[in-house]
């Protein structure tokens, strides 16, 4: 089986084309969105990192930047920094300049004034999209794509239906040779030993442990225990009534290949197959390192608890530009309305009425992956307004 | 009849797939098909658990034929199992429940 993709000089292939105008810090915002805004192609990546981090959250923050440049459905980036912000503008164009692809920064520091860094970084952001829209489609096969997932709203139907489904669509990824991330560190708390015996050797499986280990010490050093966070007040709503049940429905979207590695928040995976990324549960935080690891399509699993009536609001779901999001739905959450089909790609909950099998949901997802893959436009992508700030994981205080 | 599904054979509760009263029959599937009907003997929700089987104070509350949690009092077979009377195994003991 293929998509049609487009090829990048690192050997990666997008399932997007572009021109993607990245803010280095939180001050660049607005410049990088006014620049993104006047060009049609273009996209900002904005967020909410200050540069009042400690070095490991700085370093996080900078290969996550890089990461996002250097995804594969960004044909060409331009970073746009004040100048004098952490992570560094130069350092973050360095990072994504290995990638090949075209990229150019921008700083207020090196331009005369504000309006000069505008013109530049228009004139620039104008050309990069003109080179990118003559990049064709081609044929790659299935091995050229990585899926991430994240599982939302959960209820007690995410782990019969939506994570099952798509722990299936990972399963038949992989084996056609491509790649999937997961992540989510609190909600492998409870279903540890059970992925650790999936781990392709002892220190993927040392890795694993060690990251639900360092997650669990961060929650004692507070003083506090996962109680009243995990599950969410929404979650056992839902019927979830502990982290072990949440964690082992969430656990069913991992499906049933080898864990070929653990990688850091941000990391890009070396080698193909399944790969667990440390992180939080946070839909911007997962979304935001799942691409920077280079994801070209992401997998949003709602249950249908409390939250999911929020659904038909791209940002709540993450929201990155870059990156289409196909929203799977196990179950509908009351009062149906009958508008709520509108705002799904995959509405699964045909499962629990009885209609159709989790294979035969799991081959509508497969079908769709390869749909969005080759320029289908998801329902997010259909919409268009409010846009939601990437927030980047972070471990230590702001200072 | 309002249904049910044991996931795993080794569990002691089953997930709803219906909103079920008290007194109601609920059929129970799994993954081989119908298995049998149990009495629920509380209102459970949509998407809650049942218990299938009688299960003591501290005693381990099974799902996906693994542990969820530890039973906080004792929980008969047909009764609506959640918060009031699961917590979870990993967290520090379970608090005295009167």
């Amino acid at each position: 089986m293929e998509f049609l993709g487009y090829e990048r000089p690192d050997g990666s292939v997008g399932v997007r084309n572009y021109v993607a105008v990245i803010s280095s810090g939180r001050c660049a915002n607005e410049m990088a969105a006014t620049i993104a805004d006047a060009v049609k192609g273009a996209v900002p990546i904005l967020h909410t990192y200050p540069c009042v981090h400690l070095k490991e959250d700085n370093e996080r923050a900078l290969r996550t930047l890089i990461g996002l440049g250097s995804n594969p459905n960004v044909a060409a980036a331009i970073v746009v920094g004040v100048g004098c912000e952490n992570p560094p503008p130069l350092e973050i164009g360095e990072g994504i300049a290995k990638s090949k692809k075209p990229v150019e920064v921008l700083t207020v520091m090196g331009s005369k004034n504000f309006q000069d860094l505008l013109d530049k970084g228009l004139a620039i952001a104008r050309s990069m999209v003109s080179q990118a829209s003559q990049m064709q489609r081609k044929p790659f096969a299935l091995s050229y794509l990585t899926l991430g997932v994240k599982c939302g709203a959960s209820n007690a139907t995410s782990g019969i239906v939506g994570n099952p489904v798509t722990g299936r669509v990972f399963d038949r990824l992989i084996a056609e040779g491509g790649s999937a991330i997961f992540s989510e560190t609190t909600e492998v708390v409870g279903a540890t030993h059970l992925l650790a015996k999936r781990a392709v050797n002892k220190e993927v499986a040392r890795r694993l442990e060690a990251a639900v280990d360092r997650m669990e010490a961060r929650i004692k050093a507070t003083g506090d225990d996962i109680r009243g966070s995990q599950p969410t007040r929404g979650n056992i709503e839902g019927g979830l009534t502990t982290i072990e049940e949440k964690s082992l429905g969430a656990f069913a979207k991992t499906g049933t290949s080898p864990l070929q590695g653990v990688l850091e928040y941000a990391e890009r995976p070396q080698g193909k197959g399944l790969f667990f990324m440390d992180g939080s549960a946070m839909t911007g935080e997962l979304i935001g390192g799942e691409a920077a690891a280079g994801i070209q399509i992401h997998i949003y699993n709602l249950g249908g608890g409390l939250t999911s009536s929020f659904r038909c609001l791209p940002g709540w779901a993450g929201g990155l530009p870059i990156l289409p999001e196909i929203v799977v739905v196990s179950n509908p959450s009351k009062p149906r309305d009958s508008q709520e089909k509108e705002c799904f790609d995959i509405y699964a909950d045909t499962i629990i009425e009885g209609k159709e099998s989790v294979d035969q949901v799991a081959d509508r997802l497969f079908q769709e992956i390869i749909a969005v893959a080759s320029g289908k436009l998801t329902k997010q992508e259909m919409r268009s307004g409010y846009r939601e700030l990437l927030v980047m994981y972070t471990t230590g205080p702001i200072l | 009849m309002k249904r049910a599904v044991m996931i795993n054979s080794k569990d002691n509760t089953a997930t709803t797939f219906d909103d079920i009263e008290a007194g109601d029959m609920v059929s129970l599937a799994s993954k081989s098909g119908q298995v049998g009907e149990i009495t629920a003997r509380q209102a459970v929700p949509f998407g809650h658990k049942l218990a299938l089987a009688t299960i003591g104070r501290g005693e381990k509350v099974l799902k996906y034929g693994e542990v969820i949690g530890l039973a906080t009092q004792p929980i008969n077979k047909g009764d609506y199992v959640h918060i009031h009377n699961v917590e979870s195994a990993l967290l520090p003991p379970p608090k005295e429940v009167k």
